[in-house]
């Protein structure tokens, strides 16, 4: 029963990326650590950071979640609830996107859509933020981090593997 | 413009799919179709960008089926989704195995404070660059804050915030009557 609810939720959740995944992370939260309890806080921040560590989108975090609250058949449901339903919307539309975007309503909604999806994201950015920066040395490393990706075309990962090894050895 | 057969588009988007550590990024795309393979031209990528950027659902498996789409339709769309996603659900769900039997020793729960972190720092200086893309006109940037700031400092429900959102932007942004008087190409 709580597989179905899930499923649901994380449909409804995937129509809420408007401006990528980012946008969804508060709400994404909020579901699966207060309303439900499918995982802990911490367990959601160590979920979000393995999904930005492992290829793939990162909204495959609802595997996470999904495996977390109900074994393997969560993970993979979870996946499919939150990629699959958008994927066939983006595909009929793309389909007759041509004859829609020359509309004026079509601007209209393209102009209003794409603020609200860059909102959500720095939203997303500060929620994040929250969870994982409580001292001086998660500050410092965030700060590092974003100086690096910032002044230097540096991959992520490779950003993400000096935040690691500087995890291991100063904490 | 060359198109591929769907082996090998799956090959392509697989392989795109795993280099894209750190979260999925456009850009990965545009080097990969684009610059490397001329699968596609510029404008055909943007015009799939600003779908996959309107359209509700993950950001980077939606640009994935539109040029899945492009490429080879709808089994193009299916097979570009399932040869992105599906590696990555493989290798974290193994991974999340681990993590939850409590295999990870204490050395990578530091590293993972220390990862935690750094996505925070990463995520911040991309979305400043979307930012400095995206918001032109002072109403963009009005609405943009608004909605920032409903979901982050207040905390609100992001249903009702877009909602709301998507309320007073669509009353400012609706074609006037004569607006509307204009010719719309097809009927």
């Amino acid at each position: 029963m709580d597989l179905l609810r899930m499923s649901w939720t994380f449909l409804w959740l995937s129509f809420l990326c408007i401006g990528g995944g980012l946008g969804v992370i508060p709400e994404l939260e909020r579901q699966s650590v207060t309303v439900h309890h499918w995982l802990t806080a911490r367990e959601f921040l160590d979920g979000y950071t393995l999904a930005q560590l492992t290829p793939g989108p990162n909204m495959k975090v609802a595997a996470f979640i999904g495996y977390r609250a109900h074994g393997l058949a969560g993970g993979l449901l979870a996946a499919f609830a939150m990629f699959v339903p958008p994927a066939i919307v983006t595909a009929v539309v793309a389909h007759r996107w041509r004859r829609i975007r020359g509309r004026a309503w079509a601007m209209a909604v393209e102009r209003t859509l794409a603020p609200i999806g860059i909102g959500l994201m720095a939203g997303g950015v500060y929620t994040l933020a929250r969870s994982a920066i409580h001292d001086t040395f998660t500050a410092g490393i965030a700060v590092a981090a974003a100086l690096a990706l910032a002044l230097r075309p540096v991959p992520p990962i490779a950003v993400m593997l000096a935040a690691g090894i500087a995890g291991w050895l100063f904490r | 413009m060359t198109h591929p057969g769907l082996a090998r588009l799956t090959a392509v988007f697989a392989w795109v799919g795993l280099a894209s550590l750190g979260g999925g990024r456009s850009a990965y795309f545009h080097d990969a179709l684009v610059t490397r393979r001329r699968w596609l031209s510029d404008e055909a990528f943007l015009q799939d960008l600003a779908i996959s950027q309107i359209l509700p659902g993950p950001n980077f498996s939606n640009l994935a089926v539109a040029l899945g789409f492009r490429l080879a339709g709808f089994a193009g769309a299916a097979c570009a989704l399932v040869a992105l996603v599906l590696p990555g659900v493989v290798i974290l769900l193994a991974l999340a195995v681990v993590y939850l039997r409590g295999g990870f020793n204490p050395a990578a729960g530091s590293a993972m404070h220390g990862m935690g972190a750094a996505v925070v720092g990463l995520i911040a200086v991309m979305s400043a660059r979307i930012i400095r893309a995206g918001l032109r006109e002072r109403l963009a940037v009005l609405l943009a804050a608004a909605t920032a700031i409903a979901v982050g400092p207040l905390g609100l429900p992001t249903v009702w915030v877009i909602a709301g959102a998507s309320a007073v932007g669509l009353w400012l942004h609706w074609p006037r009557a004569s607006e509307a008087l204009t010719p719309r190409g097809s009927p």
